[in-house]
């Protein structure tokens, strides 16, 4: 496999890093290899897009021109910075009227979008290496219930994402069926986590969120398996103050999908930094063993 | 109700092939919205959409601000609306216009101005360097901040961030 660039996301790089250790890791065990490049913020899809709809176009070209420059493709950890890349792809390719008014921008610093590489999902990446995620497995996950949630970038809007069916992904379910856990559904996989909306109206975002673990919590999930950060953070985060408002108990520990495959390649929990998740792990841990 | 022909001419030019004129009202994407049912459609996309497509330019910036920004960009909308619709690339452009009005939610100017001097949305911080380095990790690769900011600031984006 040709070296991608990592776009690791500033979410991940400059405040949960332990996400990009255990995605690091797993990338080594399965030969996946990445080297670094000076990105800027991707930048965030439900924010700066909304914004401003040219700005966003601009400074994503410019991380893909970054990329083009090595001529190699992006490896991102993030639906969000994906989303991002993807779109401003898609839109660029698409659209040569913008094209050209973004280039001429990009021209002012140098730097000019050509469209000539791909980003990619690491989830997307994973998903055509189930075989080896099953070979290196050492602690099968027998026993261990999942709950998967995609999130809504991975797969939405389908005909840019390109990935996974947009109302029913399937993706995320192989991957935690390749490391021997047992996926259980429980009918909310595509209800978003509630993160944007949060950003403006936080108890709009809750009442998202409750419906989630709601029916996570109902179908007896031992966890809750991710792979963006924004759904991360809303998942483990907030599930405390979710508690307090609702006077409900939920305790559902959330890993990176990442996570769960190191953790059956059985790299210890120590390396992997799951004690800087707010929502404890550690039954998790031990049923693993 | 007046229609404004100007602001219509820009909700059709974000579609090249006109879908938005196919809304037939039915209703789907407010059905699938998590965000309409959470707020009883205090929040409701297929409203935005009408007023959007009639150019009722005043009905939609007078009326309270969750009726724009209350969407979570979630895309179920697009993908379920019948025909084909990519509604929230019409809200983006109502939000771009909310926030050049100075009238979106605080935290898209905070945001952007984060953006706009660190070229991240989340800087660097010393505590979660040293994190890093502890889970073997290296350096995050710095971005160009001067560059980020002169492309931003020819593209007046500064003009539109607010507060301090
Ligand atoms: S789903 Fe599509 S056609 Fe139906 S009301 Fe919404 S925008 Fe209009
Ligand atoms: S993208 Fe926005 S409008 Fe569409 S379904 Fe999601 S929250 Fe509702």
């Amino acid at each position: 496999m040709a070296e991608f660039k990592m776009f690791e996301g500033c979410m991940i790089g400059n405040r949960i890093p332990f996400i990009e250790a255990s995605c690091r890791k797993v990338f080594d065990k399965l030969g996946i290899a990445t080297s670094q490049a000076p990105f800027s913020c991707c930048p965030d899809p439900t924010g700066f897009a909304n914004f401003d709809n040219d700005g966003w176009l601009a400074v994503g070209a410019r991380n893909l021109a970054l990329a083009e420059s090595e001529g190699k493709d992006i490896i991102s950890l993030c639906n969000g910075c994906s989303n991002t890349l993807k779109l401003v792809n898609h839109t660029l390719k698409h659209d040569s009227f913008k094209k050209d008014k973004i280039n001429a921008e990009l021209a002012k610093i140098g730097k000019e979008y050509k469209g000539t590489i791909d980003v990619k999902h690491f989830v997307s990446v994973l998903k055509g290496e189930l075989e080896k995620i099953k070979s290196s497995t050492v602690k099968p996950l027998s026993g261990l219930k999942v709950a998967c949630h995609p999130g809504c970038h991975y797969m939405r809007p389908s005909e840019v994402m390109e990935t996974d069916d947009p109302m029913h992904p399937i993706d995320l379910k192989e991957i935690v069926t390749a490391c021997g856990a047992t996926v259980v559904d429980y009918g909310e996989e595509v209800l978003c986590c509630g993160s944007s909306v949060s950003n403006a109206y936080e108890d709009h975002g809750m009442a998202i969120l409750k419906k989630k673990m709601d029916a996570v919590k109902k179908a007896g999930a031992d966890c809750l398996v991710v792979n963006c950060p924004a759904c991360f953070q809303q998942f483990d985060g907030k599930q405390r103050d979710l508690s307090k408002k609702f006077e409900e108990e939920f305790k559902i520990p959330i890993l990176y999908i990442s996570e769960l495959i190191a953790l059956g390649m059985g790299i210890p929990a120590d390396e992997l930094g799951t004690k800087f998740h707010r929502t404890r792990v550690s039954d998790i841990l031990e049923k693993i063993g | 109700m007046a229609t404004d022909f100007e602001f219509r001419k820009q909700v059709l030019d974000m579609h090249m092939s006109g879908v938005i004129k196919y809304c037939y009202q039915c209703n789907r994407c407010t059905d699938y919205c998590p965000v309409a049912e959470v707020t009883d459609n205090a929040y409701n996309p297929r409203q935005n959409i009408l007023n959007a497509l009639l150019g009722f330019k005043d009905a939609i910036f007078s009326a309270e601000k969750i009726a724009i920004w209350g969407c979570t960009v979630c895309d179920t909308c697009d993908e379920v609306c019948p025909q084909n619709i990519e509604l929230t690339e019409i809200f983006k452009l109502l939000k771009n216009h909310s926030v050049a009005s100075g009238d979106a939610p605080d935290f898209y100017y905070l945001q952007a101005k984060t953006i706009f001097e660190n070229a991240k949305a989340v800087p660097s911080q010393p505590a979660i360097e040293r994190r890093r380095e502890q889970l073997g990790l290296p350096a995050v690769a710095a971005p160009d901040i001067n560059e980020l900011t002169t492309l931003l600031k020819n593209m007046g984006i500064d003009k539109k961030l607010k507060g301090e």
